[in-house]
């Protein structure tokens, strides 16, 4: 997984590689999986959001009701 | 810079009311690291990739008039998510800082319209518009307007270095074509349609965040300079050797003359909100930055006696123009956004067409307008055409449709039973909850 594990030989070579994170090369799959996380972070806090939204509506409390709940300062 | 977004969260959550402080500052929050990876997957290529339009004028460094992909020095072409270049690379030591900066124009842009829609849009709904805007529209906006190599340069004339357009007219545009899908807040509106008055419940919290904003907008104002640059060979001086700083477009200004009109700009615009709003606070603040967001487009030429003019007229438009347009179209601008960053922003780039009327749109050539292959002047009607093209043509079309796709979905809008309770109606049953319990526990 290492791209360097010796500064001096990297950095003497003739050509200096410059990209030095773990895993050169990987770019395309790394970049697959933050598309899903990203897609997928949109699916599960709108599900979480709609339940919430859904448990609070089928209650139905007063525009006021807050108020009662509000804690001590 | 990042002290805008701390401003515009203060600022929200202050003009929200109790029972949905924490979603508002949630929904503000969230799209910090929504628009960043959107930004980093495709928002920071469109900038480099779309200059030429497409297809509008050909590109200064190929000659082309396609997307700007190639393997020329400033293409799209090194800014893919998959590029080496995109990570840690000892042959590139700034391309991430530039990509950062951007970044934070990004935050800016959805952030103005966060304010707008605060107490009834849902975060998910939120979450697609702040990319749509933060990561798409400005981006393109930008690679248009911005851009050294930007095709509304070489045809229009445009000329915004300081973002009245392309941050500002764009972000409170899209706010616009949302909030007339998305509605008014219970309860705005009287039966016969008269508009009440939902006022900031925090106006400490209110005007913190706007000084706040107000330093961040002096570092944005810093960062969209370079600060010391030879101007002679860029241009192909022969012989020249000229050291300036210069704007986005790579044309000169000083840092001092900036400082001057950032500040004479924030003064017309506090001295006119106070006198049109009669001494409101809430109001008098935001003019401010009103004042400089009307002055912006121009402040690296003006003089600063122009900019406090400038920003004194932005904000008597955008104040008569939000109650205007909340009487008679029914739109509940629920922090002014659409006022103070869309009209004033609007009203500014129309301003420097007249009074920038001439000078060149840029330092590589001049041309005429329609032109395309130089760059056409300043003038008034490229200005106003720009201004239709932040405003509406990129700003409150696409907001409008996206909205209203969302609420074709369902998911647009929270439901009434929500909004009355409050969308913290949980978290506060819950801290209602643990509060009896600590008390029960401690007699």
């Amino acid at each position: 997984m290492a791209t360097v594990t010796n500064w001096i030989d990297h950095l003497s070579a003739s050509e200096v590689q410059g990209a030095i994170y773990p895993g050169v090369g990987s770019e395309g799959i790394l970049v697959l999986i933050g598309i899903v996380l990203w897609i997928g972070w949109h699916v599960i806090s709108n599900m979480q959001e709609s339940k919430k939204m859904n448990d609070i509506a089928r209650r139905r409390p007063g525009k006021d009701d807050w108020k009662s709940n509000s804690p001590d300062w | 810079m990042f002290l805008i977004h701390v401003g515009f969260c203060m600022y929200e959550v202050g003009a929200s009311r109790y029972k949905h402080h924490q979603h508002t500052l949630m929904k503000n929050t969230m799209l910090i690291p929504l628009v960043t990876v959107t930004w980093f997957f495709f928002g920071w290529w469109i900038y480099w990739a779309f200059p030429t339009g497409p297809g509008l004028a050909p590109s200064i460094m190929n000659e082309s008039a396609a997307l700007i992909t190639d393997k020329s020095a400033f293409s799209a072409a090194w800014y893919v998510p998959t590029s080496d270049i995109m990570g840690v690379n000892l042959n590139d030591h700034i391309s991430g800082v530039f990509w950062a900066a951007f970044l934070l124009f990004s935050w800016t842009a959805a952030s103005i319209v966060s304010g707008a829609v605060i107490e009834r849009i849902t975060t998910f709904a939120f979450g697609i518009l702040a990319i749509a805007i933060g990561s798409v529209f400005w981006t393109i906006d930008a690679a248009w307007g911005w851009h050294f190599d930007g095709w509304m340069l070489k045809i229009l004339g445009y000329h915004d270095a300081y973002a009245s357009g392309v941050i500002h007219a764009i972000a409170g545009g899209f706010a616009l074509g949302i909030l007339c899908v998305l509605g008014p807040r219970i309860g705005k509106f009287s039966s016969s349609g008269e508009p009440r008055n939902i006022g900031p419940r925090n106006p400490w919290l209110v005007t913190v965040g706007l000084f706040l904003i107000y330093t961040g907008f002096w570092g944005f104002y810093a960062a969209c300079n370079i600060p010391i640059f030879d101007l002679g060979p860029e241009y192909g001086m022969e012989g020249k050797t000229f050291w300036t700083a210069t704007n986005i477009y790579v044309t000169p200004t000083t840092l001092s003359g900036i400082t001057f009109n950032f500040l004479m700009s924030l003064s017309g615009g506090l001295l006119a909100g106070y006198v049109v709003s009669k001494g409101d606070p809430f109001w008098t603040y935001s003019s401010g930055l009103a004042g400089i967001i009307c002055a912006s487009a121009g402040n690296d030429l003006y003089h600063p006696i122009q900019s406090m003019i400038i920003g004194m007229i932005g904000v008597v438009i955008a104040y008569k123009m939000h109650y205007w347009v909340e009487r008679k179209f029914k739109i509940d601008d629920a922090v002014g956004a659409v006022a103070v960053h869309g009209y004033a922003g609007f009203a500014g780039l129309v301003i420097c067409g007249f009074v920038l009327n001439g000078y060149p749109s840029s330092g590589y050539s001049v041309g005429a307008m329609w032109d395309g292959t130089t760059y056409a002047a300043i003038n008034p009607l490229g200005m106003f055409l720009g201004a239709i093209i932040m405003f509406f043509v990129l700003g409150m079309i696409p907001g409008w449709i996206i909205a209203k796709v969302l609420h074709g979905m369902g998911k647009l809008r929270i439901p009434r039973e929500v909004e009355l309770a409050g969308l913290d109606y949980q978290i506060i049953e819950d801290a209602g909850n643990d509060e009896k319990a600590v008390a029960s526990s401690s007699r």
